[in-house]
């Protein structure tokens, strides 16, 4: 070898088999990168995102069954029975859920700690609130107290865990997103590389030879700038979707998700005051007045999450649903400070009925109304998101054959190229 | 297939290792955690130190003026409001409970407070209840947040260097439960076992401070403690005999066994300042006493249950 290096054709051998080897290592390297960033695009649709959705869902069911228990306690006598229906409806929710979300927390043991947390716990939970059920009917006290045990649950152990979990899930949806979006820096030099070592062949070939144009080498050369060209070209629109399905979509979400989750708590608290009817209320009280403001829809966007959700949305639908919400939120808070100033001035019985009740203008009402459009809010972000990221997985189709292939053809060009070179040298 | 793949290189590299796998150890979780109520938690003595100040008889009130309401004293206050603020217990059955079926608050402490409305607005209605718990009762007094506080409260020394005191409107003492099947026939049995009582109580004073050297475990309600008795998490609950009663009402499972501890006799909490308001309130427990309403609402909330009559006690004045 290091004789032949010095012949002409020597060089020629050389310069074919590192062609050879460039070419297929590159499409080698740039069909696994594509293939990768494939797997982890339609894996954002198809695991993480459900997976965070699930997560909030845990989280949405459990407060809202623990508000419902309240509310049902709050009601007196024997429960009504769309309350009874509201709060099994949220824990059916809120178990298949928890099925969906312990699938895939594997080898991430703080989320493992969560999902484990609530396994463990849910049951232990309903069999407190099925307890102070049964107390209740038989018109006994400690009913409250089975019920507000279970309530300390939920509060101190469940819904933190349930909220974690969400974090994490969050947390793995965005950095799968930056993976995605990611520019594929090997693949790109790899490629220029072999672009480079081509043209600088044909540079030599020409010298050498005298002869203006091989054809094998610029088949080659085709094939890898076609190549180049398609890959940059289809990663840069994927990117761009991923970008969008992150921006219009799941940070969108998480803003609505955490909007909601502060509506539960203070709907939570408003409920849980009433139960406790005097000393210890205060403490809930307190959180509603910490909390209320972060979904007034009056504040700037860095404290209000609704008007950084309405200042965030660019479809049309969502910001529609989160400018109701920002009207019911306010009614709720109308209605909220009413029942305060009844409780307050020793009209317990009446701020119950302005709480639980069925008016139009009463908080439960306003709640509701509020907690379905930042559901179907959050709906809206999701569908946006998997729109988004199934038109990046689509950019990307068939690239992975066809690197294979113009990988392939660039070898077999210069192969060719220059054993047509070669053979002039016999 | 690219399960199947990972599949077949997880199968080699078992193979390849040589010795059998062993199963996932799946007896991770050994024990379970178990709920607690708010609050609840190894329990301390009362604040007030090793000795008791001493006042002399705790039980002697200011002596009652009749039911007149001057212009300007506390009574006339409370009557230019609406109503009368109580501060009250929602959890313990027969004294103040949140009925489940009604939604009131009932019970005989609850009577009382009523008998003190109706004498003021000839309602027994125009009342808030406020619900606190044992430990809050002297603070709710002294920040002004309630006009009385009538709540199995035990009046004693160390109390009345905070709050006044009305006469004593009923008298009992400390005793235990515990589950039927257990073999425990008094608190001197119960070395070393947890007893359940509710914080800032004299109850938890007591047992904390007893010479068989019981574990307290405080809660922040009376019913928390049935909660946890019946979890298995306390073996014992020790308070006033009545508030013992209304939770064997509650669960046919548990007994009271043990002689009285203590003497506890129960007043009704007043701000320290409102020298007029304790003398009305002695009043109208005066009249509830003649008239019968005291008998009626004994009779009522307790005697059954305790199986034992009672008359009201007598009450004892400074002067």
């Amino acid at each position: 070898m290091a004789r032949s290096a010095r012949t002409t054709p020597g060089r020629l051998g050389i310069i074919a088999s590192a062609l050879v080897v460039l070419s297929v290592l590159t499409g080698f390297v740039a069909a696994l990168a594509l293939q990768t960033k494939q797997d982890t695009i339609s894996g954002l649709a198809e695991h993480r995102e459900p997976l965070s959705a699930a997560a909030q869902q845990i989280y949405r069911s459990l407060s809202d069954a623990d508000a419902t228990a309240a509310s049902a306690f709050l009601s007196g006598g024997s429960e009504p029975v769309e309350l009874r229906e509201r709060y099994e409806v949220d824990l059916a929710q809120a178990g298949a859920a928890l099925v969906k979300a312990a699938s895939d927390v594997e080898g991430i043991p703080d989320a493992e700690k969560q999902v484990d947390t609530l396994g463990q716990q849910l049951p232990v939970y309903t069999g407190l609130v099925e307890t102070a059920r049964a107390n209740n009917r038989f018109g006994l006290p400690i009913g409250s107290a089975y019920l507000r045990e279970a309530s300390t649950l939920m509060r101190t152990k469940l819904l933190p865990a349930a909220q974690e979990l969400y974090r994490i899930d969050v947390g793995r949806l965005t950095d799968e997103q930056d993976d995605a979006a990611s520019f594929p820096w090997l693949t790109v030099a790899l490629t220029v590389i072999l672009l480079g070592a081509l043209i600088a062949t044909q540079v030599y070939l020409t010298r050498r030879t005298n002869r203006l144009i091989n054809v094998g080498l610029l088949v080659s050369t085709v094939a890898v700038g076609i190549g180049l060209i398609w890959g940059v070209a289809a990663g840069w629109v994927s990117a761009v979707a991923v970008g969008n399905a992150r921006d219009e979509g799941s940070q969108q979400v998480d803003v609505l998700v955490q909007a909601r989750i502060v509506a539960l708590k203070c709907r939570a608290d408003e409920t849980l005051t009433l139960v406790a009817r005097g000393e210890g209320g205060a403490e809930y009280e307190k959180e509603w007045q910490v909390l209320a403001p972060t979904i007034s829809g009056k504040g700037d966007g860095d404290k209000d999450l609704l008007v950084k959700a309405r200042d965030a949305a660019t479809d049309s639908a969502v910001s529609g649903e989160v400018r109701s919400a920002i009207d019911n939120a306010q009614a709720w808070q109308e209605a909220h400070r009413k029942m305060r100033e009844l409780d307050d001035g020793g009209q317990y019985d009446q701020a119950v009925a302005m709480a639980i009740g069925d008016d139009d203008t009463g908080a439960a009402k306003a709640f509701n109304r509020l907690d379905e459009n930042l559901s179907s809010a959050i709906q809206k972000g999701r569908e946006k998101f998997v729109e988004s990221t199934s038109s990046a997985e689509n950019a990307l189709i068939g690239l992975v054959p066809g690197v294979a292939v113009l990988a392939l053809i660039a070898a077999g060009g210069a192969l060719v190229g220059i054993r047509q070179r070669l053979r002039e040298y016999r | 297939m690219k399960r199947v793949a990972l599949l077949l290189v997880a199968a080699f590299a078992l193979t390849a290792c040589g010795g059998p796998g062993r199963p996932v150890d799946l007896a991770v979780v050994t024990s379970a955690d178990r709920p607690e109520p708010e609050g609840s938690g190894p329990g301390q003595a009362g604040s007030g130190g090793t000795e008791a100040p001493d006042c002399g008889d705790p039980t002697a009130s200011l002596r009652p003026n009749g039911l007149g309401i001057p212009a300007g004293s506390t009574m006339a206050k409370i009557r230019e409001r609406g109503r009368l603020i109580a501060g009250v217990d929602q959890n313990t059955y027969l004294f103040g409970f949140r009925n489940p079926s009604t939604n009131k608050i009932e019970g005989f402490d609850i009577d009382m407070a009523k008998q003190v409305a109706k004498a003021i607005f000839n309602d027994e209605n125009k009342i808030q209840f406020k619900a606190i718990s044992s430990r809050d009762r002297e603070n709710v007094l002294a920040n002004g947040d309630v006009d009385i506080v009538v709540r199995t409260y035990t009046i004693n020394c160390e109390r009345l260097e905070k709050v006044a005191f009305s006469a004593v409107y009923y008298t009992t003492g400390q005793r235990v439960l515990v589950p039927k099947s257990s073999t425990i026939t008094r608190i001197d049995d119960l070395g070393g076992k947890k007893i359940c009582a509710s914080s800032g109580s004299t109850s938890l004073t007591q047992i904390a401070r007893h010479p068989a050297k019981p574990v307290p475990w405080s809660v922040v309600n009376w019913s928390d403690c049935l909660v946890l008795l019946q979890q298995g998490q306390v073996s014992a609950i020790s308070t006033d005999e009545p508030i013992l009663v209304g939770m064997a009402a509650q669960d046919p499972a548990v007994k009271i066994v043990g002689p009285k501890l203590t003497e506890e006799p129960y007043g009704i909490g007043i701000p320290k300042a409102n020298t007029d308001m304790v003398k009305f309130v002695n009043a109208v427990l005066e009249r509830s006493r003649g008239d019968g309403s005291w008998q009626q609402s004994y009779n009522r909330w307790i005697a059954d249950r305790l199986g034992e009559p009672a008359s009201p006690p007598t009450p004892k004045y400074r002067d």
